[in-house]
């Protein structure tokens, strides 16, 4: 490839699509409100005291497909579990293995979870997000082991489903999932 | 996967898949009237529209056959017929061409194309060459063609197509002959019909409108 035909791929090709309306910024908003709460509320209320977690950073991310931009590939229902379960294994193994080089573990983790769930036809942005914090910790999440892929990955994730589930199909302009598996 | 020969392939589907071609202005429009956020570029949706459109093309040229879009009431010749006559039934039906016909199995085709190239001696004259070698002193260069018959002048052999050739083959024969119209054929090498490139692109934008 010539230098010129590389720098020339750097040009834009298209526009930035249009801005959705106020009323889907709404739904976006109602949504990410009542899906975070469930998730956290089960963290701060229900499992303090407990060794178990409920809310992880990867969420937030899970939020912003799921409640704002539901018509994504990546934010259907088997993106959004296989990504986070997938993704929640692949981070606790990397951390078991190579925490000796944290730096090692968290580029592996990482980039071990895009490609794995590439395969499995389930790439979801916030997995990549899940496999690093297994990595990064805190020290509760360590102590989790592979249970932090079903708890809280998994099952946040499904809390999180629920939730998208139910109120994104209140809104008339809105339709989820595209499919569920 | 697609294999690469279901591809169109022919000038005239990618001509198609070119006059139905949509901006990135379309798409960012169309956009704006689907609620919610899409996850997809507006340069990216149009690219994947054009594949799929290409693809959608090369279907409906498959699928559709000859005979579903031909003129089945041809206006047809005998070898023997005089050019005059030929000439005659050309003006009162309204066509630039006509199927010569040998018991029932076509034989050749006379267009007026092929009237102006016998004027102009193998040459293709125009219209108003001819008018104005009439008004000039060389006499009418019409006249010699009154004794000659039709087998005599008609282009042959006839470029024709089965009746269940799907279009796509149509087309690529109007492309490969640089010609306007095909005689359409049934099993037995009979005339069938007659098809012109004006009833391929209506049959496939008719169709697509019914879709």
């Amino acid at each position: 490839m010539r230098l010129s035909d590389y720098l020339a791929k750097m040009r834009p090709t298209t526009t930035c699509p249009p801005r959705v309306s106020m009323v889907e910024i709404g739904w976006s908003w109602l949504g990410a409100f009542l899906g975070i709460a469930a998730v956290a509320f089960a963290n701060y209320r229900i499992l303090a005291g407990t060794d178990y977690v409920m809310v992880i950073g990867s969420f937030g991310a899970s939020a912003v497909l799921l409640y704002g931009a539901i018509k994504s590939p990546l934010a259907q229902p088997r993106n959004l579990i296989g990504g986070h379960v997938v993704s929640g294994v692949i981070g606790v193994a990397c951390y078991q293995l190579l925490h000796p080089w944290m730096w090692v573990a968290c580029a592996v983790a990482v980039a071990t979870a895009i490609a794995v769930m590439h395969a499995l036809r389930c790439l979801h942005p916030p997995g990549g997000a899940t496999a690093l914090i297994a990595v990064i910790g805190s020290g509760k999440i360590h102590a989790l082991g592979y249970l932090y892929a079903l708890i809280p990955a998994g099952l946040g994730a499904v809390v999180m489903l629920f939730v998208a589930v139910t109120v994104n199909n209140l809104a008339s302009t809105r339709r989820y999932p595209e499919y569920w598996w | 996967m697609k294999e690469p020969e279901d591809q169109p392939k022919n000038d005239l589907c990618r001509g198609l898949a070119q006059l139905l071609e949509i901006t990135d202005d379309d798409v960012v429009t169309a956009m704006r009237d689907l609620p919610g956020y899409l996850d997809i570029t507006p340069g990216d949706f149009r690219e994947l529209y054009e594949h799929a459109y290409a693809y959608a093309v090369s279907r409906l040229t498959h699928n559709l056959h000859a005979s579903q879009v031909m003129v089945r009431d041809v206006v047809s010749v005998g070898p023997a017929t005089p050019l005059t006559e030929v000439a005659e039934t050309m003006a009162r039906a309204a066509i630039s061409g006509v199927v010569v016909v040998d018991e029932g199995r076509p034989v050749g085709v006379i267009s007026e194309r092929d009237f102006l190239s016998r004027l102009g001696g193998g040459r293709q004259v125009s219209f108003m060459e001819i008018i104005a070698g009439c008004l000039g002193s060389k006499g009418c260069a019409v006249v010699p063609l009154k004794e000659e018959r039709a087998e005599e002048l008609m282009s042959s052999p006839v470029v024709s197509v089965g009746e269940r050739e799907p279009l796509c083959v149509v087309a690529d024969r109007f492309h490969d002959h640089k010609i306007n119209r095909v005689v359409v054929v049934d099993d037995g090498g009979r005339l069938a019909g007659i098809l012109t490139r004006h009833d391929l692109v209506r049959a496939i934008f008719g169709t697509v409108e019914a879709i």
